[in-house]
């Protein structure tokens, strides 16, 4: 910087106005549809792209988290819907500029709508939840008017169009680029971004760190308070719990609850908890696998696992339990995930066991992936210990992530833990998602005749009420089948500065820079 | 290395020595072919799929895994993928990392600089430590100065260097705040120097910006003084059994009985004939280190080499992982070639063979 005093100030200043977020992960792809992307880069496009509509948030205790029932438009100032519930328009922002500066066009939109249903990327099966498929559905009406139809009145075809994947690009640039092997500009907008987002990308090093600018001429929300953006990587995990508590970086998550717990005791950083509501930590069995294609043997574990001792000693009991509910048959309400009926009772598993002709037991292995061996590993040793009381001998194996994921992409883990998060936590799309179909998001690999039908319908139900009992049934059918365990909703924890305000909880667990401000 | 038959005229002892370096870098070829052909099978053999890991969004099935299988060329013959893996290599591309989504040359070129500047520091504080323990110890063999010397090494290669790192980091950042934020290479605030060799304290001499000079070297002071402490006891011990050696042996008897001044006999006569051992296993440790340094890269944020191959070898990620190990098997080839010539300038009877 320069040698004069006032220039010490400047660069004070610009300091308070940058803000430095630090993150095991890497930005590895500027373009978050991309085969490979990391959860960091879907956290950067939302910044640097805009989509034609957005989730709103809402207050949840102290915190804020997103709310996938209020969509509101961010490139679209309006979005009306017909009666039907099938066409959508979509009108675009009047005076929306890309950050060259050239105007957005229903061209542009366009253009866009048609590479997240067309492109080889990981976008097409997404749109595909919402019943968007094909580039005929999408239609110019007019000069800023873009129309969307589906078949039939999908619950969440708008929902699709707020996720990671369903960005909005400047497509005469996007277009310079594209070849007649990459129609889409796939390989040019890994590196390159032609968006109209909040943050203009300034400098992209991948694998080291990203550095965004703000968009002062952005009018698709409230001006953010960051001028500037530092994404950096740091992949050790106390360093990133050092930086920010010794005030040198001001933001970072997925710190280890450990260091959490001691952070927020010392007190000199602000620590925001939020159960991750879209998310769920699960214990699953191959239902397909003998001996857990019984419903008796998973019965007999679900009344087997330690549930209380797991969730202090994997978490610290840092989240929110989905376990131990006191209904039997009928939920409450039609939420999802919610706690389930699940306790611990030795006595009922080994009744359980007996009737279903295992009165000895049986061996199985527990596999835990590397990457969340943090948790999963004192999860298992509880488990083994637990489930030895009722003659289950269980060989715990630890296994690379890379070579986690192809044996469950394979099922070929009998019993194992995980954690998902659902984009969209609509009940019906969870069902549909972890509990239908021969893929990979099956984990249990289940397959229930009623459930397969419930998700059919339910996907189109426009009546609240039939909706509500579709999804409460859905619910007791997996309490009654259990054909995996929900064990626990992890805390979404972001460990930031103390004057820094505003931090919320999305769907895609990273923080949106937009929502934050140093007060 | 041999005895030199004969000494030879000037400039054809040169051109000599030019031959012997060409033939051994020929020699070289096959060494690496093998380990290009180990890499790409050991590779393939590994449990994993990369194909399913990256394909890894939500609502992504069987067709994008094999999307991103075609993608990364894995749905043809191994044999075809090794012909066009090496045909790839004859024109330089080392071919794509799905981890962060850039060619592999590119990310290798980036990093290198960062490890090779963060291993020849760590190195040259190591023999600036270690030389003189190792002197004064085999000086004063079996007294307390040698116990101490040899206490001082077994704690550093005890000590694994990710809890020596944290430790230090957590002194000299968190408590004291003497060293800079230990993340990178420079602190991220500040401006980097052009881009001349990827050597920062040699690119900010170049522009003789010295306060970003200072900036640079605080940075590696912290990551260079954790690797040293871990190499220190092979050279300090290389050094004391290899001077115990030399000071005990006829010509160094002859120079006492001459009366030479200690200095003299230790520094010019004794130390210059120790040297060769500790030269040899230096190589060996500078490669050792440019590769295993894997751990002090990650605690600090360092972006050099090792810790990009780690990340990419968890991820399946055959691309990177094979360009690392070629390139990692020529610096080997390169510094050993480099000690056998620095052979004879240590010592004037051995040259290259």
């Amino acid at each position: 910087m320069g040698a004069t005093l006032p220039a010490g100030e400047a660069s004070a200043q610009t300091r308070a106005e940058t803000l430095r977020y630090v993150t095991g992960n890497t930005v590895n792809s500027l373009d978050p549809s991309v085969p490979g992307s990391t959860r960091e880069s879907f956290g950067l496009s939302m910044n640097v792209y805009d989509r034609l509509a957005a989730f709103g948030r809402k207050r949840l205790g102290d915190n804020w988290v997103f709310d996938h029932n209020d969509i509101r438009g961010e490139l679209a100032e309006r979005i009306d819907r017909s009666p039907d519930g099938r066409t959508f328009t979509f009108h675009i922002r009047q005076g929306a500029t890309w950050h060259d500066g050239t105007p957005v066009t229903a061209e542009d939109v366009k253009w866009s709508l048609d590479r997240a249903v067309s492109a080889r990327s990981l976008a097409p099966p997404q749109m595909s939840t919402g019943s968007i498929t094909s580039p005929e559905q999408f239609r110019i009406a007019g000069p800023r008017v873009v129309e969307m139809m589906v078949e039939r009145p999908d619950r969440l075809a708008l929902s699709n169009m707020c996720v990671p994947y369903a960005i909005m690009i400047n497509s005469t640039l996007a277009k310079r680029h594209a070849t007649t092997d990459d129609p889409w500009a796939l390989n040019w907008l890994k590196d390159n971004s032609a968006a109209g987002g909040a943050y203009i990308v300034e400098q992209h090093r991948p694998g080291t760190q990203t550095i965004l600018r703000r968009n002062d001429n952005w009018r698709g929300g409230e001006q953010p308070g960051f001028r500037r953006v530092i994404v950096q990587t740091v992949p050790e995990v106390a360093t990133r719990a050092n930086l920010v508590e010794r005030g040198d970086a001001d933001l970072s998550i997925d710190l280890q609850p450990s260091d959490v717990a001691a952070l927020a005791q010392r007190g000199r950083v602000k620590v925001v908890s939020v159960p991750q509501t879209n998310g769920f930590t699960h214990i699953s069995m191959n239902n397909t696998m003998a001996p857990f294609d019984d419903v008796k043997v998973r019965q007999a574990i679900a009344a087997a696992l330690p549930y209380q001792d797991m969730f202090q000693a994997a978490l610290f009991s840092r989240g929110r339990a989905l376990f131990g509910a006191d209904w039997t048959t009928t939920p409450p309400n039609s939420d999802f995930p919610q706690p389930m009926p699940l306790h611990t009772n030795l006595e009922r598993a080994r009744e359980l066991l007996r009737e279903s002709g295992h009165p000895n037991g049986f061996s199985t292995t527990f596999t835990i992936g590397t990457g969340v061996s943090a948790w999963a590993e004192p999860m298992a040793a509880l488990i083994k210990e637990s489930l030895a009381r009722i003659n289950i001998n269980v060989d715990i194996r630890k296994l690379p992530d890379a070579q986690f994921n192809t044996g469950q992409a394979e099922r070929t883990l009998p019993f194992y833990t995980e954690a998902g998060t659902a984009w969209l936590p609509a009940p019906d799309y969870f069902f549909r998602l972890y509990f239908t179909r021969p893929q990979r998001w099956n984990f249990a690999s289940f397959n229930n005749e009623e459930i397969n039908a419930l998700t059919r319908e339910a996907q189109f139900e426009t009546d609240a009420a039939r909706y509500d009992a579709a999804c409460k049934r859905m619910i007791e059918i997996l309490a009654a089948e259990v054909p995996l365990i929900l064990a626990w909703q992890p805390l979404h924890e972001a460990v930031m500065a103390r004057n820094i305000e505003g931090y919320t909880y999305w769907f895609y667990r990273q923080a949106d820079f937009r929502d934050l401000k140093r007060v | 290395m041999s005895d030199a038959a004969q000494p030879a005229p000037r400039g054809g002892k040169w051109g000599a020595v030019g031959r012997r370096v060409g033939v051994r870098l020929l020699s070289a070829v096959p060494a690496l072919f093998g380990v290009l052909i180990f890499t790409f099978l050991l590779m393939r053999v590994l449990p994993g799929d990369p194909a399913v890991f990256f394909a890894a969004g939500a609502n992504a099935g069987q067709a994008e895994i094999d999307m991103v299988r075609e993608q990364m060329g894995l749905d043809r013959p191994m044999h075809e993928q090794l012909v066009r893996y090496l045909w790839d290599i004859t024109r330089g591309n080392l071919g794509n990392s799905m981890t962060t989504g850039q060619p592999v040359r590119t990310d290798l070129i980036e990093r290198l600089p960062a490890s090779l500047e963060l291993t020849f520091s760590a190195l040259l504080l190591a023999l600036s430590l270690a030389l003189p323990l190792g002197i004064v110890a085999a000086l004063r063999p079996g007294t307390l100065v040698d116990h101490v010397v040899r206490f001082l090494c077994t704690l550093g290669v005890c000590v694994p260097t990710f809890v020596s790192g944290l430790l230090l980091i957590y002194v000299f950042y968190y408590l004291l705040a003497w060293a800079p934020d230990p993340t990178g290479r420079l602190d991220i605030f500040a401006a980097t120097p052009p881009e001349i060799t990827g050597f920062l304290l040699i690119d900010f001499a170049l522009v003789g910006d010295w306060e970003g000079w200072r900036a640079a070297a605080g940075q590696l002071i912290l990551p260079a003084s954790t690797m040293a402490l871990f190499v220190l006891a092979p050279l300090a011990r290389m050094t004391r059994a290899s001077m115990l050696a030399v000071l005990g042996s006829d010509f160094v008897r002859t120079a006492k009985s001459l009366g030479l001044s200690n200095w003299r006999i230790i520094v010019v006569y004794a130390l210059r004939n120790a040297l060769l051992p500790v030269l040899t296993i230096s190589g060996i440790v500078f490669s050792t280190m440019l590769g295993a340094n894997v751990l002090v890269e990650k605690v600090f944020s360092w972006p050099g080499v090792a810790s990009y191959a780690l990340d990419a070898l968890l991820a399946s990620d055959y691309a990177p992982v094979q360009g690392f190990v070629l390139l990692m098997a020529t610096i080997f080839v390169m510094v050993n070639l480099l000690i056998d010539i620095l052979y004879g300038v240590a010592d004037p009877r051995a040259s290259v063979a």
